[in-house]
């Protein structure tokens, strides 16, 4: 219940801010129709701009074990969305939902990850939106 | 000994006559107003309270359709074409690669703006790959045509008209975005902006910009966009090249770098 409550309210926090957009780079390279979720332990988190990235060793349901990336927004967005460098740690067992990239590599963009705590973080976008209000498959 | 005497003597005449050129290049600068030695503040005060930091409202873009002509028209179309057949395509631009986009671009990130006035001037901070923008309020004049050497912000000059910050920018480089990607300015573009608050909403910040471009326009192109005022924050740091991993190459390819 706690979870349910934690994720409502970052959801809404979060969904007030409604940009997708990024300075640089489309988002033409991930399948924005599916989304993925990874079961792993966080290996890296880097904490940057353009994008933040967090790295896991971790599989998708029935698949084999390997190192994935995922792109979030900018450290900026991130910021005054009330996301912080600890979010996640390493050594964190986590959940991460993604869009995946187009071509195959094991990795994507953000969209929601559940923490070992049991709390989700959501990114911005109606699809996320989604995920984290209940409508997870 | 006097091969080195001589040695010393040719290099000093050699610096001698390079000083002398670079002399004889250099023309004598005004001081314009903005930097002289005594400004008045209190100019400052009769300014409206543009104060805090200002998002942009994505994707609430106003104005009317580009006129494209010619080959412009027809890069875009191809450039289109080539989205619609192909979901992963990315239109290049040399902003994917952390290049600034400079103007028009600038102000309408996806991030925030910020406006700092001065005495005859206004400088704009844009947060995304912390680009800076100067727009001059002395009075002095844009550069001549054959005095502009092309740059990413161009050459931009401002006045009030009321409580409207009216700002006319020439000198953009040839090929950055105009208005949207795959559409670029040639080096004739002439920018017009307009920006003020709204009059029912003194936390809305209206930029109408109007676009000529004789090479690429038909007719002037006029967008408008607006931005929500939020006093809470700075402008936050954003290098671009911290950690891109994401390159596009020049057939608009994405390679994950990781």
């Amino acid at each position: 219940m706690r979870s349910l409550v934690a994720r409502t309210t970052i959801a809404a926090v979060l969904g007030v801010a409604a940009s997708l957009a990024s300075a640089h780079h489309s988002f033409a390279m991930f399948d924005q129709a599916r989304q993925v979720t990874i079961v792993g332990k966080v290996s890296e988190v880097q904490w940057t701009n353009p994008h933040v990235w967090v790295f896991l060793d971790g599989a998708p349901a029935g698949g084999k074990k390997e190192r994935w990336g995922v792109e979030f927004t900018s450290k900026v967005h991130l910021t005054r969305r009330g996301f912080t460098p600890d979010m996640v740690k390493v050594g964190d067992n986590v959940e991460f939902t993604i869009n995946p990239y187009r071509d195959g590599k094991s990795g994507g963009r953000f969209v929601a990850v559940k923490r070992a705590s049991g709390e989700y973080y959501c990114d911005v976008g109606q699809a996320a939106q989604v995920f984290c209000q209940g409508g997870k498959k | 000994m006097k091969i080195r005497i001589l040695a010393l003597a040719t290099l000093a005449a050699t610096l001698c006559t390079g000083a002398l050129l670079a002399q004889q290049a250099r023309k004598p600068r005004a001081v314009n107003p903005a930097n002289a030695e005594k400004v008045s503040y209190a100019e400052l005060d009769k300014l409206p309270d543009w104060r805090g930091i200002w998002q942009p409202n994505i994707g609430r873009v106003g104005g009317d359709q580009p006129m494209l002509l010619g080959k412009y028209k027809k890069r875009y179309e191809e450039e289109r074409a080539k989205v619609a057949a192909n979901p992963q395509y990315e239109i290049p631009e040399k902003t994917n690669n952390c290049e600034p986009p400079g103007m028009p671009t600038m102000m309408t990130m996806p991030y925030s703006l910020e406006f700092v006035f001065a005495p005859g001037k206004i400088v704009v901070n844009q947060e995304a790959e912390m680009m800076v923008r100067h727009i001059f309020t002395d009075g002095r004049p844009l550069p001549k045509d054959d005095e502009i050497d092309p740059n990413y912000f161009g050459y931009s000059v401002g006045h009030w008209e009321g409580d409207t910050l009216v700002v006319d920018t020439v000198g953009t480089r040839e090929g950055q975005r105009l208005g949207e990607a795959g559409i670029t300015n040639s080096d004739k573009l002439k920018i017009n902006e307009r920006i003020y608050l709204d009059k029912d909403n003194k936390n809305l910040l209206h930029l109408d910009y109007t676009f000529t471009d004789p090479q690429v326009l038909a007719q002037p192109w006029h967008r408008t966009h607006t931005f929500r005022r939020d006093r809470t924050w700075e402008i936050l740091e954003y290098v671009c090249d911290e950690n891109n991993r994401h390159p596009v190459d020049a057939n608009g390819q994405t390679h994950a770098a990781f």
